[in-house]
């Protein structure tokens, strides 16, 4: 299969560099150990884990090449965070923010941008920060929602 | 597959996510 983003030469790059990249092929009949491990209900689904085995970011249904750079970016970013790499994860965050500005995760590593900054510096203001971007360029996400009570913290 | 190594084996890819210090993408799909 090389199809959709698969076919893309810097998603082929990148994939192949940062992570490892395995296919488990799915049977509706008879579900592989695999399917019933990771809950596999509908296909793609796409999911970034850590070398332990435990999950840190899921896709579920097919995305354009733009957005999946973006979501390989986010799992990458939470992955980092759930180990605690607050630094690292930012880096990620940020990154896909830059490269892929129009991507439908931003406004969710928008959010983490906030978090890590303030674990990274205990300083309460890049989550006000976050919020203001969030407000400011993605009002009607999610994502907005969850920073509200960052709108109180002072600038 | 494109230029992609895909792995088959989820335990062997395991084991290289944790010598490489890489995570592992793995891609659920169906042939239908």
């Amino acid at each position: 299969m090389n199809a959709g983003p698969y076919s893309d030469k810097k998603v082929q790059e990148y994939l192949q560099a940062e992570f490892i990249p395995v296919k488990s092929q799915c049977f509706w009949d008879k579900r592989t150990d695999a399917m019933k491990r990771f809950i596999v209900s509908w296909t793609p689904t796409l999911i970034v884990l850590d070398a332990q085995g435990k999950e840190h970011h899921r896709i579920v249904g097919f995305v354009p090449t733009d957005d999946f750079m973006a979501n390989l970016k986010l799992g990458k970013g939470k992955e980092f965070f759930d180990r605690f790499r607050f630094a690292d994860a930012n880096k990620a965050f940020r990154a896909l923010i830059e490269q892929h500005p129009n991507a439908g995760v931003v406004p969710e590593a928008v959010f983490y941008t906030g978090v890590t900054d303030y674990w990274s510096s205990h300083d309460p203001k890049g989550l006000r920060r976050a919020y203001d971007t969030l407000t400011a360029r993605f009002p009607q996400s999610e994502w907005a929602r969850r920073a509200e009570p960052y709108g109180q913290i002072p600038l | 597959m494109g230029d992609i190594k895909w792995e088959t084996d989820l335990q062997a890819a395991l084991a290289l996510a944790e010598k490489s210090h890489k995570p592992v993408y793995l891609d659920f799909w169906f042939d239908g």
